[in-house]
């Protein structure tokens, strides 16, 4: 019953987190909205007994990039009055109504489809659990994200700098 | 799916974000309802007295703040993985020191070349 | 699972081109003066040898790696080797177009470097997960890459243009793959296969599909393509076309060959890669016949051969074919991308070779060929050779590499498509013969500066039209090559 309710709360702050980032016409409430979809969806990763995934969700996300976002705004001077034109009425419309038949098809799927069942391990989502699959299983994928967060150091610098 | 009881464990996490979020909003009410109202004229600029504000606080700044940043946001995904690893260290051993040993090095020399390039240096 | 040195070693070729880029960001801080020509000599060294090393493994059964997230197989490394040749011919023309431009930097060779690291993890790639980090791993250093070298708008437009629509295709992937493992349970292509799944399984395929066609710059996810090859500097847009092509086809075959490989699945996706194959040759075709920017052109090129790269991976579908003709198929797949890889590339090599410093508002445009056969015959040769093999006209390895497609695809049941293969490569004769007849025909318009020599661009050009050449009267040892590299491990 609790689970019920919190799914619920959390899934609609999700979902209207969501929104919010697409339909604010001020960026900075956009990001916020992303704020509050990101840790809607911290909350949907406890429920899933996920604990470290949470943390890290609200860390990373809502901590770092998040703030990176806001910091963009506020450094581009982008207020309400330069946001960008909005596109015809046609464009909105044939937007709304792909994403509403994308939403219909995926809610029709996910409804008719049987999931496997999943069986977690007791200590599942703790932290050293995480870390046993992360350095014993998944080495490979580990260490190839060193070099891709490397290759993401050299590209800010790169793009960065700029005039070479 | 989380049992009950351990859910139960979160509760003064919960309550903590409950607090915050009661705090803001209290203070804040009650700053609007009590707090005087003079919001005009000389009282909306960002100096009441002294010297006159010039253009807009929002203006252009230099690329080197969104560097700075971007490379702060690389650096702490790195350090998110060494959360694991630390809880893990005396179980994982040689193997696991290894592999973190791997990780660490290759972004350390991304941490020297950043250094070296001067992309953390503000005069530059 | 315990890592054995084995599957280290497996992954030489990756290892020495992240060593090389390691290296070179080091030199860039440490050792950078005013003379870096070493830095392009370091990376053709780094490049050479992961070359080598992939053909040093060949021979060896498939193997799994690292509890199997990769694997060592024919596929991967033929597919790995011709990845190695197009970024050594990258780095070739770097060095020669960014030299004179006073524009080398270490860091241009090591986002090369890492990014090739990441499409030969990807071809190798044997688990959804690892396939989307290897596709990041492949994708960020290309973006930097496109922003690299950036004077006017176009450039930044470009680069952002790219990175916008990567992002997005990377995000398309991501959501399919969460579809895939939703319905099975599995990441692991092999597990994904043996799972099977319902209707949330296709609409996962679908996604991945869309993802990755964006990645191939297939109609109707092209649109991209034509802005960001113009835009990038000119290495850069051989190195995207060569290398980011043929790891995304790599990968794309692996996925719907391993994993939904099952004739029941095969049945779903085969008429979709068909429709995609033949949107693609079509419009890519008929979009390049309009075009007198020979950038541009080159670019609809692109999206042209991957339209008969795509008639490749309908007929490795097993549904519809015995395992005979999946592997002739597959085979196909694999010596058209090598000879793609060689002719494209010399291809921007000769444009790069024309391309004048400084600003200039057509830099691309056709008369620049224009007088080419009496001003530079030795250029002007190569670059006929390598327009003849991009049209498929005998004896290059071009008109080899699209006969084999086409008799894969005749022989997995797919007439028609073949026969619409060979009616858009005939329109394809058009506009790349207009560059030949303008070479040879046209005498250089009044005035012209003629754009000085560079040894190395000159290199790549007679390097890569010499071996179209070559390979076109004797294909025998490649195509062998490709048809004993078509065991896919599961597959």
């Amino acid at each position: 019953m609790t689970e019920a309710v919190l799914f619920w709360l959390f899934a609609v702050v999700a979902v209207a987190g969501g929104l919010g980032v697409v339909l604010a016409r001020d960026p900075l409430h956009g990001a916020l909205s992303l704020l509050a979809a990101f840790f809607a969806l911290a909350g949907l990763f406890l429920l899933l007994a996920a604990q470290l995934l949470a943390v890290l969700q609200v860390l990373v996300y809502a901590g770092a990039i998040l703030v990176l976002f806001l910091l963009v705004i506020l450094l581009l001077d982008l207020g309400p009055a330069r946001a960008a034109a909005s596109p015809p009425g046609v464009v909105k419309l044939a937007g709304a109504l792909g994403a509403l038949g994308l939403a219909g098809l995926l809610c029709t799927l996910f409804l008719s489809a049987s999931f496997p069942p999943a069986v977690p391990p007791s200590d599942f989502g703790a932290v050293a659990a995480v870390g046993r699959v992360l350095f014993i299983d998944y080495t490979l994928p580990f260490e190839a994200i060193s070099l891709l967060l490397l290759a993401a150091i050299l590209g800010a610098v790169v793009v960065a700098k700029g005039k070479v | 799916m989380l049992a009950v009881s351990q859910l139960g464990s979160w509760l003064p996490i919960a309550l903590l974000f409950l607090v915050a979020a009661g705090l803001a909003l209290a203070l804040a009410s009650v700053s609007a309802l009590v707090g005087p109202r003079r919001a005009r004229g000389v009282h909306d600029e960002s100096f009441e007295c002294g010297s006159e504000a010039i253009g807009s606080a929002r203006e252009r700044f230099g690329v080197k703040f969104y560097v700075v940043a971007l490379l702060f946001i690389v650096f702490d995904v790195e350090g998110v993985f060494l959360y694991p690893w630390a809880v893990l260290f005396r179980e994982l051993a040689w193997p696991g020191l290894a592999a973190m040993g791997f990780f660490v090095a290759t972004l350390a020399i991304g941490l020297v070349y950043v250094w070296k390039k001067g992309a953390l240096d503000w005069e530059h | 699972m315990p890592v054995s040195l084995a599957d280290i070693l497996a992954l030489l070729p990756e290892i020495l081109l992240s060593l090389g880029a390691l290296l070179l960001m080091m030199t860039e801080v440490f050792l950078a003066g005013a003379r870096r020509g070493y830095q392009a000599l370091l990376a053709a060294l780094f490049t050479a040898a992961a070359f080598a090393a992939f053909l040093a493994q060949r021979g060896g059964g498939p193997r799994v790696l690292f509890g199997g997230f990769a694997v060592s197989d024919g596929f991967a490394l033929f597919a790995g080797a011709t990845i190695c040749a197009g970024l050594l011919v990258t780095v070739v023309l770097g060095a020669g177009f960014l030299a004179p431009r006073s524009a080398e930097r270490g860091e241009f060779y090591a986002l090369a470097l890492l990014a090739a690291a990441g499409m030969c993890l990807l071809v190798r790639a044997e688990d959804l997960l690892f396939v989307f980090i290897a596709l990041e791993l492949m994708s960020v250093p290309t973006y930097a890459l496109v922003a690299y070298l950036r004077t006017g708008d176009r450039p930044s437009e470009a680069a952002f243009k790219y990175f916008l629509l990567g992002a997005f295709s990377s995000a398309l992937f991501l959501y399919g793959a969460a579809l895939v493992f939703g319905a099975t349970g599995r990441t692991s292509l092999s597990g994904i296969a043996a799972a099977g799944g319902g209707k949330l399984l296709l609409a996962g395929l679908a996604l991945v599909i869309a993802g990755l066609s964006f990645k191939i710059a297939a109609v109707p996810f092209h649109m991209w393509a034509p802005d960001v090859y113009e835009g990038a500097s000119t290495p850069v847009t051989a190195f995207m076309a060569v290398g980011v092509k043929a790891a995304s086809f790599a990968v794309l075959t692996r996925i719907l060959v391993t994993a939904f490989g099952a004739p029941a699945l095969a049945a779903v996706w085969q008429p979709l890669v068909v429709a995609l194959a033949l949107l693609t040759m079509v419009f890519g075709n008929l979009l390049a016949l309009t075009q007198r920017n020979v950038k541009r052109m080159l670019a609809y090129s692109s999206v042209a051969h991957a339209g008969y790269l795509l008639v490749a991976v309908a007929a490795a579908s097993r549904g519809f074919s015995g395992p005979s003709a999946r592997g002739e198929a597959v085979s196909s797949l694999l010596f058209y991308l090598a000879a793609y890889t060689l002719t494209t590339a010399g291809a921007f090599g000769a444009l790069a070779a024309l391309e004048r410093m400084g600003p200039d508002p057509q830099p691309w445009d056709l008369d620049r060929f224009a007088g080419l056969a009496k001003r530079r015959p030795w250029a002007a040769a190569a670059t006929a050779m390598l327009m003849l093999s991009l049209a498929g006209i005998p004896p290059t390895v071009g008109f080899i590499g699209k006969l084999l497609v086409f008799k894969a695809a005749v022989d997995a049941g797919l007439v028609p498509l073949a026969i619409a293969g060979v009616l858009a490569s005939v329109v394809g004769l058009y506009y790349y013969l207009r560059v030949v007849v303008v070479m040879y025909m046209q005498p250089a318009p009044l005035g012209s500066v003629p754009t000085p020599a560079s040894w190395p661009l000159d290199l790549v050009l007679v390097a890569t039209a010499t071996l179209v050449l070559l390979f076109g009267l004797a294909p025998a040892g490649l195509a062998n090559a490709a048809l004993s590299s078509t065991g896919l491990l599961g597959g």
